[in-house]
């Protein structure tokens, strides 16, 4: 594969229609909130965009994310896009090691200083620089000397976001997130454990045809993404506001797949995709699967009080409040609605039949 | 209040809103992707064809006149009322570049029925007086000749002349107390009255009771296309009127989609009763006839033959399994569309497109789906089963010289039909 080679010559050369890849173009736009007249600007930058480089450091990580990207069941345009980019260093996928593989790394940070793109997952940890390191260089050292030459870095996963398991309590490791580290850097957090892989690409495409980074909100996810609480866009929400709630994992209302709160479900705190985009080709996502969010994508979920723990239930005081809060909302949706049912039925009693003499005498 | 005008336009509107409004409104995403799936875009690349804007006019009234939001909006002026220039420009979106397809409906990722608001939205430019010239003279026709091409009763009685003629066949006429009595459209009448011949031979060979109403012969409905319930009304009064008259236990709508759409979903909604009788679509009637084994045929066509879907039989009207039923009695070598069935793309002039004549080079230009589509699969014929459709395929194949025979599936099963003396 050349460097030379487009993303648009290299879909064709991998078989993927043109048909295919403008439908891929539109879900993107769509999945990026771009108005659907974006989606040939899309294809268009896309098609012409030649390969950045991408240096990939793993710190103190599991290998989950890498996974979550590669391992989809079928090649995925997303992998394909991911294959697009110049994969200069990253120890889980690379053939080279040791003194080679090093070698790699320096030559890119070298090659396209200031312009590639440094992605990281795994937290990094300051308790003591031996904890984690590789060709032993620290994590601390690696990250600093190879964030100055990037253009952006892309915190790709909860541990390289926010610290994730490795900075639960107690924290043995002293584990920190990259922006705890790196503060003079445009940083995107793509948060999860693991993040969705549409989600990676997403940020990846969206730096291929805009050149920068997408919205971000106060923990720097991109808003896109994680401009929703899972709560609000769950399939079992109706439960919810009905109040119909599983107790436990083998009743009723977890069969007949009620709301899941009281069993512990962190969806109404997590702000994540999971809801619309769902896992595995669109398959299903944990609450389908009738267990609770987690939370994965939120700081310090680890530590937020047991997964099986219920967030806060009301007081019965707040229950009444509510209760009179919604009778006098209800009161006044319902005023309005008479209103405006008014409006119509009073248009339906004024009307005279429209006959073709009126019609012929305007037109 | 005589004549059209504006506020007799918002008046209109303001009677169409309805719960399926509302929420269509309010749950719509922004996503475009009833752009994709609607031809106007997909064939010229303007984003002013995107289905769900040609309703945002009508949009916008809602949110000022029912929602809190739009109020406030309009109080404080960033939200403009609905002017009457507005509507003229909006009138060729409403009316030329929207052929009441359904397609985008189908395609809503959130459920909005487009479509239906469309329908709606025409009752509001009507009552403005924002209508195309060839559709009121259309609806005019309808109204004082009984038919929107003005063919009159004499001219209907000259053609099952001719047909008895030929072919020695008996075509009943106000036969009281028959079980069927079938409907026609005007193109069937003037420029396919194989349809006739064809619905004669099979009826005679299946043992079907049928009859044609001397008052209530023509099935189209330029009401619903114009968008004017009132002269809708009117015109399914009238094949309601007909056929309870003559005591019929069914009603069969013709090759034509949305004669079929007016009379079996629209009609009982307008004259606000249920019929006495049950309206069955030809295509339905020809199937069970099939089933039951009363129509059969001595050969299939060995010619490569594909079926154009007509949308409002097809799409709208729920008429899916029949239509390949009656192509696999046929056909030996029949091919599908790459988009068929549910998902077939408009001949383009549907939804009184075909009755505008400003509307002729838009609907040309559109027509390039429907080539793509059969240049992929190249028939040798082109089956379909709406007579608009015939028409339409007709004059677009012409205009992109294609040499592409383009018939009716009910006389393609009459032309092979077993007949047997009885």
């Amino acid at each position: 594969m050349s460097d030379h080679n487009t993303l648009g010559e290299i879909l064709r050369e991998r078989g993927v229609s043109r048909r295919g890849f403008l439908k891929f173009c539109t879900a993107t736009a769509s999945m990026m909130a771009l108005p659907p007249t974006m989606t040939m600007a899309v294809a268009e930058a896309l098609e012409k965009a030649p390969r950045p480089s991408v240096i990939w450091l793993s710190f103190q990580e599991c290998t989950g994310c890498t996974e979550s990207l590669t391992r989809s069941h079928a090649p995925t345009i997303e992998s394909l896009i991911f294959d697009h980019v110049s994969l200069d260093y990253h120890h889980t996928l690379q053939a080279a090691s040791g003194d080679a593989a090093e070698a790699a790394r320096e030559e890119a940070m070298h090659a396209h200083h200031g312009k590639y793109l440094l992605v990281v997952d795994g937290s990094i940890p300051l308790g003591d620089p031996g904890f984690s390191t590789i060709a032993g260089i620290s994590n601390l050292d690696m990250l600093k000397e190879t964030a100055e030459g990037a253009a952006a870095i892309i915190a790709v996963g909860t541990c390289a976001a926010f610290g994730g398991l490795p900075h639960a309590a107690p924290n043995p490791t002293g584990a920190v997130s990259v922006s705890d580290i790196i503060k003079d850097k445009p940083i995107v957090n793509v948060s999860g454990c693991p993040p969705i892989p549409s989600v990676i690409t997403g940020v990846l495409a969206h730096f291929l045809t805009f050149g920068g980074l997408p919205e971000l909100d106060q923990y720097g996810r991109p808003m896109v993404f994680f401009g929703q609480s899972i709560h609000d866009r769950c399939y079992r929400r109706p439960f919810y506001d009905k109040g119909l709630f599983a107790e436990t994992f083998d009743d009723e209302g977890a069969r007949k797949g009620w709301c899941l709160y009281r069993l512990g479900c962190k969806g109404p705190m997590t702000y994540n995709a999971c809801a619309t985009m769902k896992w595995n080709q669109g398959t299903s996502w944990p609450i389908e699967s009738g267990h609770g969010c987690l939370g994965c994508s939120e700081p310090d979920f680890w530590d937020a009080g047991g997964f099986y723990k219920a967030l806060s239930i009301p007081t019965s005081d707040l229950a009444g409040a509510i209760g009179t809060g919604l009778g006098v909302g209800a009161a006044v949706g319902i005023a309005a609605g008479a209103m405006a049912h008014k409006k119509k039925t009073d248009a339906e009693h004024e009307r005279e039949p429209l006959t073709v003499e009126q019609l012929e005498g305007e037109s | 209040m005589s004549g059209t005008s504006l506020q007799r336009g918002l008046k209109a509107w303001m009677e169409e809103m309805d719960a399926p409004v509302a929420s269509f409104f309010s749950s719509c995403v922004h996503c475009g992707i009833c752009a994709e799936a609607c031809l106007f875009y997909t064939e010229t690349g303007d984003p002013k064809y995107t289905p769900i804007h040609k309703l945002e006019p009508m949009r916008r009234f809602w949110q000022q006149e029912f929602t809190l939001f739009g109020k406030l909006l309009k109080t404080v002026g960033l939200s403009k009322p609905v002017t009457d220039e507005e509507l003229e420009e909006w009138e060729t979106l409403v009316y030329d570049s929207c052929t009441l397809c359904g397609r985008c409906s189908m395609a809503c990722p959130v459920g909005n029925d487009i479509t239906y608001m469309i329908r709606k939205a025409r009752e509001g430019f009507v009552a403005s007086g924002h209508v195309p010239k060839g559709m009121v003279g259309a609806a005019g026709r309808a109204i004082r000749i009984g038919s929107p091409m003005g063919v009159k009763l004499s001219a209907l009685e000259a053609q099952i002349r001719h047909i008895e003629n030929d072919t020695g066949l008996k075509i009943p006429v106000d036969v009281e107390g028959a079980d069927y009595m079938a409907l026609l459209s005007s193109m069937e009448i003037m420029n396919f009255p194989e349809y006739i011949e064809a619905l004669a031979r099979i009826f005679k060979q299946a043992g079907v009771s049928w009859t044609l109403c001397s008052e209530a012969f023509e099935a189209t409905n330029s009401g619903i296309q114009i968008g004017s319930k009132d002269i809708a009304r009117q015109l399914v009064q009238r094949v309601v009127d007909g056929a309870e008259k003559l005591g019929v236990k069914y009603v069969i709508s013709p090759e034509c989609g949305h004669a079929y759409f007016a009379i079996r979903w629209e009609g009982p909604n307008l004259i606000g009763r249920e019929y006495k009788f049950e309206v069955v679509h030809i295509l339905e009637l020809l199937d069970q006839l099939r089933a039951k084994g009363r129509l059969k045929v001595s050969e299939k066509f060995d010619e490569r033959l594909t079926f154009h879907d007509p949308c409002q039989i097809v799409r709208k009207g729920g008429v899916l399994a029949e239509t390949r039923n009656l192509m696999g009695m046929i056909a030996s070598n029949f091919v599908e569309m790459e988009d068929h069935r549910e998902h077939n793309w408009c001949c383009g002039g549907g939804g009184g497109v075909s009755s505008n004549e400003r509307a002729d080079e838009l609907r040309i230009k559109v027509f390039s789906r429907k080539k793509k589509q059969l240049d992929a699969v190249a028939p040798e014929t082109l089956v379909t089963a709406c007579a608009n459709c015939r028409l339409m395929l007709e004059d677009g194949l012409e205009e992109y010289h294609m040499e592409l025979p383009v018939t009716g599936l009910t006389e393609m099963i009459a032309e092979k039909l077993v007949e047997e003396e009885k």
